[in-house]
């Protein structure tokens, strides 16, 4: 076969590209973010898209039938919920019919056996060992492609992408020779030199009709989806100076490919190949009506009970001006944060994604790199840098030299380790120093982590445009203020503290750790960005801009940073040096109000973890935090189950469990809609992604879950493995969804809950497909009310709205089979 | 008519989702594509309606108007990128002829 032209070329290119959406891209591990594994089939909605991950990754993608008749048995589903699914579904059946079908659902499995990993591809069908043999070989090369430099001999050639440089080493392969045989050999020193040439000579060569391109392409890459997932990451997510060697989903297919031709020649000896990718299509309705059912009479239940409380009368405001408003993460962990406060004393709470607004390079002091903090949905333009206040230039210095020092040493270790016998002379030579400080880690965690805590410095962001490129112009910074205030309804009554509370978790050796930290930050801890909005807002020239606007700051109100540890319910005030004098005994009162709530959260929190030492619950959770080898520091966001976007006097005085995002939004100040768009369009689509992260870790963890964290290998510095090779692992560890055997997430898909015009609604999405998409496509349910007085209305799939009714709760069960 | 001086070459424009940016890009790049204008967060009026192009803090799914000039032999390269693309993709592509005073800045 000759090579393709450049036309066909490039038609093989999109093919691949469709080919791969079945898989979600996937983030490096140290910048975690949680991601719907579907988001690629966004479009055929939430059936059709769990039916093909189940036809194409052999997945789960409904909650665990044993699972939900416990939950029915415990009264978590009820007969009554189960009725008004099917009725919901099937309107048209009598009471009779209803009461069979339920008997139905009662009797049957709910939902589908898993069919198993992925059909093996073309020639290697026949035989599913040859399959993951060519798996192993295609994964171990893609690691050692995509190696950061934790390998002292990178492979050749990696610049030209994965293809080229296999192609030149293939041939020498061990491995290969083994899989390919003395025959075949001749063969890989042959490859065409284009990986599009590449694949379309073996679909040639596998008999692969052109209709079934793509289908054959996906299967491929769906025999590794954490690989393919991350050549995804690599060629729409990777920063520009993304300093990996980018993986890409046509060199993917191109090399696996390949070698199941090659493999497939060796194994025929000279047979003609059987037709491949034909038959096998997508099953219409292979998720199975019975699992919808359940599923959706899970997430009744739940949202009967959160409507029924958010009916009630709401709480009478106070007249009086606060002590201080806390403006915390949507993330539901400052759910609980913000009810301990505002029960601690006169703080009035709101909620905004946790960057406030501010999509920045963040540069720390001595960090090398600047990381992006803001939500991934965004490319941030401007770079913020943080700097010594004058007068701390030396100790910054200090600090830089320290790091420079540890960064040496840890390299020079790193060579040591890597280099041929250098294992075991530094195990000699420095052993000895490695197990006082492993057992110290071990025995006393919170006393080591003090140790090892840096020196206090005193910096500052640098928000103003600097001459050297860094920084906010003053009309960027007002822009950027009005937004934030506008979007989460906060444009007056200013209290004189008002703190920008960002959030981080804690965990020691924790490859996943960035999962704890703020998905609206690009997964990296919220007080730089918390840092730099205060720093704004206390700009006299800002507060003039907004004052412009219609936004007027009092001249006595302060805007502090802080940052909520979500593993240790500890809140530090970050910048403190920078508060004026006349507010120090308002923030000493609020720091003692801090400590109050994050004690009664920690005390909360606490008895729902595993193995939990109720005697000290703060002291308790601080251990965990530094202890290195606990897997379950917290629960992160696990139970998540709705977004709420209202005014706080929705869910005051309501314990919602650090289940709900909170969203703070006043459509009085919003006539237009521009600040409910951003809220849907932005926080609510990072929201369905954590949301759809958990529920598919918790449905099948071992398709779109990350796997056992006791036995995670990390690799590359881009995610891990379980055990010494394979595929990359996407998706949550199964420490951070269940406990034990049984699932502790509760998986449902996300309820948004919104307080607005209901023609305004209607009207953002109508110009936004992104949200037809997720509510008119099944994967999120929309329940709305104009105000306060009234009744919740549900969006249905045709964009009419239905009064919300809840199922009769009926006490009376039918009898579940055993 | 060409313009006295300039250099016939095709002008490619097309709006698309900004998730299908990559793979637009990589169309371009196959076609030797040495350069493109991106217009991002475009509004307007199609098939579906109004569609929003101005959202806060969500590049990914606003939408992008991109135009590229090639010399008139990669041109089809791009078309039929273009189209495979637009084939499940949702997005439009305009095709017109141009002229150019630098052609090796296209070549």
């Amino acid at each position: 076969m000759t090579g393709l032209d450049r036309p066909a070329r490039a038609r093989v290119r999109i093919d691949v590209e469709a080919a791969g959406r079945v898989v979600a891209p996937l983030w490096p591990v140290g910048s975690f973010i949680a991601v719907n594994p579907l988001e690629g089939l966004l479009d055929v909605g939430f059936e059709a898209a769990t039916a093909q991950a189940r036809h194409w990754l052999g997945a789960r993608c409904f909650p665990d039938p044993h699972w939900l008749r416990a939950a029915h048995r415990a009264g978590r589903i009820t007969d009554a919920d189960l009725r008004a699914s099917v009725l919901a579904r099937q309107p048209h059946l009598d009471d009779h019919e209803v009461t069979a079908r339920l008997g139905e659902l009662l009797d049957l499995p709910s939902g589908p056996a898993a069919p198993g990993p992925a059909e093996s591809t073309s020639a290697a069908r026949p035989d599913r060992d040859l399959a993951v043999t060519i798996d192993a070989l295609v994964a171990a090369w893609c690691a050692a492609f995509t190696d950061d430099g934790s390998i002292a001999w990178p492979m050749p050639g990696r610049r030209e992408g994965l293809y080229l440089a296999w192609r030149q080493l293939a041939p020498h392969d061990p491995a290969l020779r083994h899989l390919v045989g003395r025959r075949a050999r001749a063969t890989l020193r042959h490859l065409p030199e284009h990986p599009e040439d590449a694949i379309a000579e073996a679909l040639d060569q596998l008999g692969v009709p052109p209709e079934s391109h793509r289908d054959e392409m996906r299967r491929h890459l769906c025999r590794l989806p954490g690989w393919a997932g991350y050549a995804r990451w690599s060629e729409q997510w990777a920063p520009p100076d993304e300093p990996a060697p980018r993986l890409s989903l046509v060199d993917l297919v191109a090399v696996r490919l390949v070698l199941e031709r090659i493999a497939a020649a060796t194994a025929a000896a000279g047979s003609p190949a059987e037709a491949r990718g034909r038959g096998t299509p997508p099953p219409v309705n292979a998720s199975g009506e019975d699992a919808v059912l359940w599923l959706d009479a899970f997430e009744r239940h739940y949202r009967d009970e959160l409507l029924t409380r958010l009916s009630r009368p709401a709480p009478t405001a106070a007249r009086r001006r606060p002590l201080a408003q806390l403006v915390c993460c949507i993330d539901a962990r400052s759910e609980g944060l913000r009810r301990h406060l505002e029960a601690a004393g006169d703080h009035e709470t709101f909620g905004f994604a946790g960057f406030f607004g501010m999509a920045i390079w963040f540069r720390a002091l001595g960090d090398p790199r600047p990381r992006a903090q803001c939500p991934v949905l965004v490319t941030p333009q401007v770079t913020v840098e943080e700097r010594p206040l004058p007068g701390h230039e030396q100790t910054a210095q200090r600090r830089r030299a320290r790091a420079g020092t540890a960064s040496a040493a840890r390299a020079a270790v790193h060579a040591a380790k890597t280099g041929p016998g250098g294992a075991f002379a530094l195990a000699e030579a420095t052993g000895w120093l490695s197990g006082p400080v492993a057992a110290a880690r071990t025995l006393r965690p919170r006393r080591q982590a003090r140790a090892e805590h840096r020196t206090d410095l005193r910096t500052a962001p640098t928000v103003d445009a600097t001459s050297d490129g860094f920084g906010f112009t003053l009309d960027e910074q007002v822009l950027y203020a009005e937004t934030a205030l506008v979007t989460m309804g906060l444009t007056g009554s200013f209290a004189p503290l008002v703190v920008l509370c960002g959030h981080r978790g804690h965990t020691t050796n924790n490859p996943h750790a960035a999962a704890l930290d703020c998905g609206a930050c690009g997964g990296n801890p919220g007080g730089p960005n918390a840092r730099v909005a205060a720093a704004i807002f206390n700009r006299a020239e800002v507060r003039a801009g907004l004052h412009e606007r219609g936004i007027t700051i009092p001249t006595s109100t302060w805007f502090l940073a802080a940052e909520h540890d979500t593993t240790t319910d500890t809140v530090v005030i970050l910048d403190r040096h920078t508060v004026p004098p006349q507010h120090a005994g308002a923030v000493a009162a609020l720091d003692a109000a801090l400590a109050e709530a994050g004690d009664r959260l920690a005390t909360e929190r606490v008895r729902a973890l595993p193995g939990a030492n109720l005697g000290n619950p703060a002291r308790h959770a601080a251990t965990r935090a530094h202890d290195w080898a606990e897997v379950q520091p917290e629960w992160a966001l696990a139970r998540n189950a709705a977004l709420i976007v209202g005014p706080r006097s929705m869910t005051a005085g309501l314990d919602l469990a650090c289940r709900t995002f909170l969203h703070s939004y006043d459509d009085a100040v919003d006539p237009d809609g521009t600040a409910l768009e951003t809220i849907l369009t932005a926080p609510m689509v990072v929201a369905q992604w954590i949301n759809a992260q958990y529920y598919f870790s918790t449905v099948d963890p071992d398709v779109f879950g990350a796997g056992d964290k006791t036995l995670h290998n990390p690799v590359g510095g881009i995610g891990v493995l379980v055990g010494g090779g394979g595929d990359l692992r996407a998706g949550l560890p199964r420490q951070s969804v269940f406990d034990g055997d049984q699932p502790y997430h509760e998986p449902m898909r996300l309820l948004t809950v919104v307080q607005a015009p209901l023609e305004r609604i209607a009207a953002v999405i109508d110009r936004n497909g992104i949200l037809g998409h997720l509510f008119d496509g099944g994967w999120v349910t929309l329940a709305a009310r104009a105000d306060p007085a009234a009744p919740w209305q549900l969006r249905q799939g045709d964009g009419t709205w239905v009064p919300w009714q809840p199922a009769a709760r009926t006490a009376h069960h039918l009898e579940v089979p055993a | 008519m060409n313009p006295t001086g300039l250099t016939p070459m095709t002008r490619i424009e097309v709006v698309v989702a900004g998730e299908d940016l990559p793979a637009l890009r990589d169309v371009f790049n196959a076609a030797g594509a040495t350069g493109y204008t991106s217009i991002a967060n475009v509004s307007g009026v199609g098939h579906h309606g109004f569609h929003q192009g101005r959202l806060a803090f969500n590049a990914r799914d606003a939408l992008t108007l991109v135009i590229t000039v090639v010399p008139d032999e990669s041109a089809d390269t791009v078309l039929a990128g273009v189209q495979h693309l637009l084939a499940d993709r949702p997005g439009v592509m305009f095709v017109s002829d141009t002229y150019v005073s630098r052609p090796e800045y296209f070549r």
